[in-house]
């Protein structure tokens, strides 16, 4: 009875909660926008400033020869005859009102080429998240603290997979499924299958980062007295370790994960080559060599977002896992 | 690996059968000589084209797609010759500055708009439209004026300047002739879906992935170079992008795709030796693979030095070790499958170590520093090239054993590595010794554009000169601008063979290997041959068995 009078006699306290959690995700949003601004900026500045003229990149090709008229007249259809800061005031005013431009090399607006590769690497990242994850659980779950020989195994092995690259991994996971066995085919985007083999090379280093981490703390989980206490009520020891030791082992891997979207975005610039797969990943390794400004900064404006966006469910999901995150800072 | 032989002219200068000399399984017997129609042939190529529209840009990889879709006005066999296409016959005014061409009457585009007159303007006029971002067709139609439309099916093609070589660039791929009322949809659509009179049609270009082609079912007007006549044979055809190039090879050995271009070198003996695959090598007609010296600074400036550098570069040594021999070297302007080519020139660049040292000693280098280096008035004997990040690996390879081999006569070659848009700008600046590149074309007019003081101004703001040596001789100039003022095919020959020895006499260029068009043929695929006019897959009259 005393604690339910205390609470009445306090302000609302769910409104007062839910109103530092809008004020928490204000200051969170004003730093994610914060964030892609600084990345347009950077971009802009980094790839105008290089040296070279994005205008011959345009037309560029071992065999050009383009008439002076025409060199004037692609400076002129992409602004690119006006001063720097103006070309920058202009970009930033159109990025405002949503509009990425049009990308030089693709002759398409900046979208397009988003909408039609983004979904390709989006789809491989998740798959190689949750590979990763299976990876991690069956691994960890299974071997941890079940003596030095196996965990000691388990443990190299993990330590391998982190150090693999992805590109060698790419190259043997080919020669071994698509044209030994012939599981897989070994290049294309349509599908499933396709998907299965890049993404197992993305996932395979990431899962032994994750599982160095986990292992680690579930086999300081295992050692706490509530393990002993389970044990002692009869649980099963996939019970104990499944339900009571993971949650808790879990943390640090999460945490890992919101930093791992990065990691994969960048394995999947060397992915998508290898498995000739469509996706932003392929394109932005593309656009950087050609100087289309408008397609680099768009996609790494959609990378620097989704990787704000995953850090912040990130967040989330720590907090679902240890409600005790809650309390301490509501 | 010595070019004497004339007989390689003609542009397959290998097609080896993965079967001849061997002993092996005749299963390949069940390659039938009777074409089959229907099926879809998949075909995989490491570069993606940014535009299906040759006119735009014009990079190898659109020529190579848009061969299956576009018809050219008139076609190239491979002895050079022209002959027609959409168009039946032309007539060409003594002045040379009129062109008149009679076209067919029964070619329709594949959007049922009809091929005439008016199509061949809006082409012309296309290409030459700065607005076209054309940098290959528009740059080759310079002295383009106008198109008159005498009547439904006579064109008359107004030029600024004679310009023999007009038919020969016309029979290329990029200036495909494309239909005008695709072409008023704009730039941008147009990249996407160009229509064409062609064999087949552009059904849809899944980026970063494949282009999907049809057959063209009214097609009934194949050019006289081309094995059949009517519809081809091919259903459609998937055309691929697979970048790595052992992923490309390992395809086509499973048999995932049926054709595959740009085959490795290190595969090309595995390509042999397997009995399921043929292969079909043919070298591209224009300036061979070389590097070119910068003659507006020292030390290649002068003359000796330039040829000292060329005799103590042990060239075929290199391609040797690099490219397991499986590239020729090619030692004169002009590469072998070039129209009005000449073999004097192959010998002038031979590895002659001795010969370099005494030009270099005549040339006043006689100084040596403590590294062993030569020098004059205490000035290192040092040259720079660029190596852009887009440099294959294995060419800079060649050019480091370049480096090592002119070492030992006193060279200090420095390798600057950087990104290709930096080279560029240090092209621009003038700020090299020598300069990697080649030049794929099929006319000996490229030598106008690539030794001619016309073409030391950058074309525009922001530099791009194409004479990369600075070579400026107005006896070359009006040579090479006399070869264009006649017709007569043997005056023609006359002219280029001066123009070949000139140039040849300067050295003004390292030249190390003629760039190809490498095929790889997989058992299913039949019939797969190279369009001559710039080696160029033609799918026209392939069929596969599957």
């Amino acid at each position: 009875m005393n604690t339910v009078a205390t609470h009445r006699g306090a302000a609302d306290p769910r409104r007062e909660r839910l109103a530092a959690l809008g004020r928490r995700a204000a200051v969170r949003l004003a730093g994610g926008v914060l964030v892609l601004w600084a990345v347009a900026t950077l971009t802009f500045f980094a790839l105008r400033l290089m040296p070279g003229d994005p205008v011959l990149a345009i037309l560029g090709g071992a065999s050009g020869n383009p008439t002076p008229e025409t060199i004037e007249a692609t400076r002129a259809e992409y602004g690119l005859d006006k001063p720097l800061p103006v070309q920058y005031v202009v970009y930033l005013g159109r990025l405002l009102q949503g509009d990425l431009g049009a990308s030089y090399s693709q002759h398409m607006p900046v979208t397009r080429v988003l909408a039609e590769q983004g979904g390709a690497t989006l789809k491989l990242t998740v798959a190689a998240l949750v590979l990763a994850w299976l990876l991690v659980l069956l691994l960890t779950v299974v071997t941890a603290g079940r003596g030095r020989l196996i965990g000691g195994a388990a443990s190299l092995a993990e330590t391998l997979c982190a150090a693999l690259p992805h590109f060698w991994l790419g190259v043997v996971l080919l020669a071994v499924f698509a044209f030994g066995l012939r599981w897989f085919p070994p290049a294309g985007s349509d599908g499933l299958a396709t998907l299965v083999l890049p993404a197992l090379s993305l996932a395979i280093p990431l899962a032994g980062f994750i599982a160095q981490v986990t292992r680690e703390s579930l086999e300081l989980t295992l050692e706490q007295p509530f393990v002993l206490t389970a044990r002692t009520r009869g649980l099963s020891d996939f019970a104990v370790r499944f339900k009571h030791a993971l949650r808790h082992a879990l943390l640090p891997g999460v945490s890992l994960s919101g930093w791992a979207i990065g990691a994969l975005i960048s394995g999947a610039v060397v992915c998508e080559v290898i498995f000739s797969r469509k996706g932003v990943g392929r394109q932005l390794y593309q656009a950087v060599m050609t100087q289309d400004l408008p397609l680099v900064i768009g996609i790494s404006l959609v990378v620097a977002a989704g990787y704000v966006l995953a850090n912040i469910l990130v967040d989330l999901l720590y907090q679902w896992i240890d409600p005790r995150q809650q309390e301490q800072n509501p | 690996m010595n070019f004497d032989t004339r007989a390689l002219i003609p542009l397959f200068a290998v097609t080896a059968l993965a079967l001849a000399g061997c002993e092996r399984a005749p299963q390949t017997q069940a390659q039938s000589d009777q074409p089959v129609s229907g099926g879809t042939l998949v075909y995989a190529t490491d570069r993606e084209p940014t535009c299906l529209d040759p006119h735009v840009a014009g990079d190898m990889p659109q020529v190579f797609v848009a061969q299956q879709y576009l018809d050219s006005l008139v076609s190239m066999d491979s002895n050079g010759q022209i002959g027609p296409w959409l168009a039946k016959r032309w007539e060409v005014s003594d002045d040379g500055l009129r062109y008149t061409f009679h076209l067919r009457h029964d070619v329709r585009f594949t959007d049922g708009t009809p091929f005439n007159a008016a199509a061949v303007k809006a082409n012309l006029d296309h290409m030459a439209n700065p607005k076209t971002q054309s940098s290959t067709a528009g740059g080759y139609i310079r002295q383009y004026r106008s198109t008159e439309v005498l009547d439904d099916y006579t064109a008359v093609v107004h030029l600024a300047t004679p310009y023999a070589a007009f038919l020969e660039v016309l029979a290329q791929g990029f200036l495909g002739i494309q239909s005008p009322t695709a072409l008023t949809r704009g730039r941008d659509e147009n990249c996407e879906s160009p229509v064409g009179s062609g064999p087949f049609k552009v059904v849809r270009w899944e980026r970063q992935n494949q282009v999907v082609l049809a057959r063209n079912p009214d097609y009934n007007w194949a050019p006289p170079t081309a094995k059949h006549q009517g519809p081809a044979y091919l259903e459609g055809i998937v055309w691929k992008f697979i970048q790595e190039p052992s992923v490309r090879f390992a395809s086509l050995q499973a048999g995932e795709v049926d054709v595959i271009e740009a085959l490795p070198p290190e595969s090309h003996e595995a390509a042999r030796r397997n009995p399921d695959l043929e292969l079909i090598i043919a070298q591209r007609p224009g300036n061979p693979t070389n590097g070119t010296f910068n003659m507006r600074r020292v030390p290649f400036d002068d003359l000796r030095v330039r040829e000292a550098f060329v005799r103590s570069a042990d060239v075929e040594g290199a391609l040797k070790s690099v490219y397991f021999g499986e590239f020729p070297r090619a030692g004169g302007p002009l590469s072998v499958a070039t129209p009005f080519y000449s073999a004097d020139f192959e010998h002038g660049q031979d590895y002659d170590p001795a010969r370099a040292a005494q030009l270099l000693d005549q040339a006043g280098w006689t100084g040596r520093d403590a590294e062993g280096y030569r020098t004059k008035d205490g000035k290192r004997l040092q040259a720079t090239v660029l190596i852009g990040t887009r440099t294959p690996p294995s060419e800079q390879t060649l050019w480091e054993q370049v480096q090592a081999t002119t070492r030992q006569v006193g060279f200090d070659l420095v390798m600057e590595q950087m990104s290709d848009v930096q080279v560029t700008a240090r092209q621009a600046a003038w700020d090299y010794d020598i300069r990697i590149g080649y030049w794929n074309t099929n006319t000996p007019d490229v030598l106008r554009i690539i030794f001619s003081s016309a073409f030391i101004q950058p074309a525009g703001v922001g530099g791009y000169h194409q004479n990369t040596a600075g070579y400026a001789d107005a006896g070359f100039d009006a040579l090479i601008e006399s070869a264009l003022a006649t017709q007569d095919p043997e005056q023609r020959r006359q002219i280029y063979h001066r123009a070949q020895q000139q140039i040849a006499a300067q050295y003004l260029e390292l030249t190390t290997y003629p760039q190809s068009t490498r095929l790889g043929i997989y058992k299913t695929a039949h019939g797969v041959r190279l369009e001559p006019s710039l080696a160029v897959t033609y799918l026209y009259d392939a069929w596969v068995t599957k």
